[in-house]
């Protein structure tokens, strides 16, 4: 992908929840691929990640079990050389080019748009979902132009933009912008006309939707 | 009344504490250049009991916590040299150890490491948010400070957040309140934070 410059970020809520470890896979995936396009939220995380530290030190002390003191001395004898394990380097996954997939997603989806195997999913709509514990993880591929019907949401819904772009209540969102929305939140999200948008959608729960039937959603949610 | 913990961070606050017992950054640097296992072991002490109860915290069970700690703190032994105080105090360091250690023994989420890994790897060195030469007993001392004193309802869903990995929807639920109001705890607590940390600095 190339170089973004978002204006729709991680709010300060799912910031905290994302340093903690405890937002939903789903949501946590999508978080981390708008994070890997925007050094504002990197920074924010570490933020977050400074009141982890805090909390950690001020914790309660757990006592150790007998022996866990000898235990840890013996293990550092058998790594005396104290070298540190060569960390994989990620320019060959981060390799830029126009299909190239952010990396965090690469487990997920491969590392290019092209050749993916796209599924019908409604009128003007291909999907492909991934297989994770939590959650639903889905790429969307939606023609230019075209309208997702009005709905809500049970739970959270995540998106993040990867090409194209589309407009919604909430404004207009760009390759690299963040969308959180909540069960309260209702949205009609129009494509912006001049090539497909792409984009990664978590949700932490079902889809809801009015005047699209069933059926024709129905593929979101077979594995 | 003060709480134990406030009386300690008050103390902390009072007493500059002494380089020797409180400069984490110096004894990661004495593990990192010489392989010092005397500051390793001051660091062990200080910080397996902390990560043990933060495991424990999250429902491990003992002994899978015991093993976790032991890996946690053998990656500060093996990685010292990656430490980079630029970027994090030790505390947040090991913090973060010990979390993606969790979300990838225990959650089962073996991307999210990777995905960490390529986070950090994208802004390189020190990108100069924490300038070289702020001590980093000092700002934990702040941020220790500003945790006590978060209003109760704001220091309630951190912890729930933190030490119990749950996620916004579940803490609404066992709160028994909107997912909305959940939010908006978390986000005065961070925005609050967030502002000590950047103007006392
Ligand atoms: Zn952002």
């Amino acid at each position: 992908m190339q170089a973004v410059n978002p204006r729709h970020h991680l709010g300060e809520a799912t910031l905290l929840s994302y340093a903690a470890g405890a937002l939903p896979a789903a949501l946590a995936i999508v978080a981390t691929t708008h994070s890997s396009m925007c050094m504002a939220c990197r920074r924010q995380l570490r933020m977050a990640e400074r009141i982890g530290g805090g909390l950690i030190a001020l914790q309660h002390e757990a006592a150790p079990p007998a022996g866990a003191r000898e235990a840890m001395l013996a293990r550092l004898d058998a790594c005396a050389s104290s070298a540190a394990p060569a960390l994989g380097s990620f320019e060959d996954a981060a390799a830029v080019g126009p299909d190239t997939l952010p990396v965090p997603l690469h487990p997920y989806f491969g590392r290019s748009l092209a050749g993916l195997p796209w599924r019908w999913m409604a009128a003007g709509m291909q999907g492909i979902r991934a297989g994770i514990g939590e959650g639903t993880l889905l790429m969307l591929r939606v023609a230019p132009g075209e309208g997702i019907p009005m709905h809500g949401h049970h739970g959270s819904e995540f998106t993040c933009v990867l090409q194209g772009a589309y407009d919604d209540e909430f404004g207009r969102f760009s390759a690299g912008d963040l969308a959180e929305l909540g069960t309260d939140d209702r949205h009609r999200p129009v494509m912006a006309s001049d090539m497909p948008c792409i984009c990664i959608v978590g949700l932490d729960g079902d889809l809801h939707c009015e005047g699209c039937s069933p059926q024709a959603l129905q593929p979101l949610f077979v594995a | 009344m003060i709480t134990g913990k406030s009386t300690e961070v008050a103390e902390a606050l009072q007493n500059p504490p002494s380089a020797a017992m409180h400069d984490w950054t110096a004894q990661l640097e004495a593990v990192a250049c010489r392989h010092d296992r005397d500051s390793f072991m001051r660091i062990y002490d200080h910080f397996a009991p902390r990560v043990r109860r933060y495991l424990l915290g999250l429902g491990v069970g003992g002994a899978l916590a015991e093993e976790l700690t032991q890996e946690a703190l053998l990656r500060v032994w093996q990685r010292a040299q990656q430490y980079d105080p630029g970027r994090s105090n030790p505390e947040t360091w090991i913090f973060r150890i010990a979390r993606n250690l969790h979300l990838d023994r225990v959650r089962r989420e073996p991307a999210w490491r990777m995905a960490q890994e390529y986070l950090d790897d994208l802004d390189g060195a020190v990108d100069g948010q924490w300038p070289p030469g702020t001590e980093s007993y000092a700002e934990e001392a702040i941020i220790h400070q500003a945790i006590q004193q978060l209003p109760g309802i704001q220091a309630r869903v951190i912890r729930m957040s933190y030490f119990e990995a749950k996620s916004q929807q579940a803490i609404a639920s066992e709160l028994g309140v909107s997912l909305g109001t959940v939010k908006s705890h978390l986000r005065h607590a961070f925005l609050k934070l967030q502002a000590e940390l950047t103007c006392k600095r």
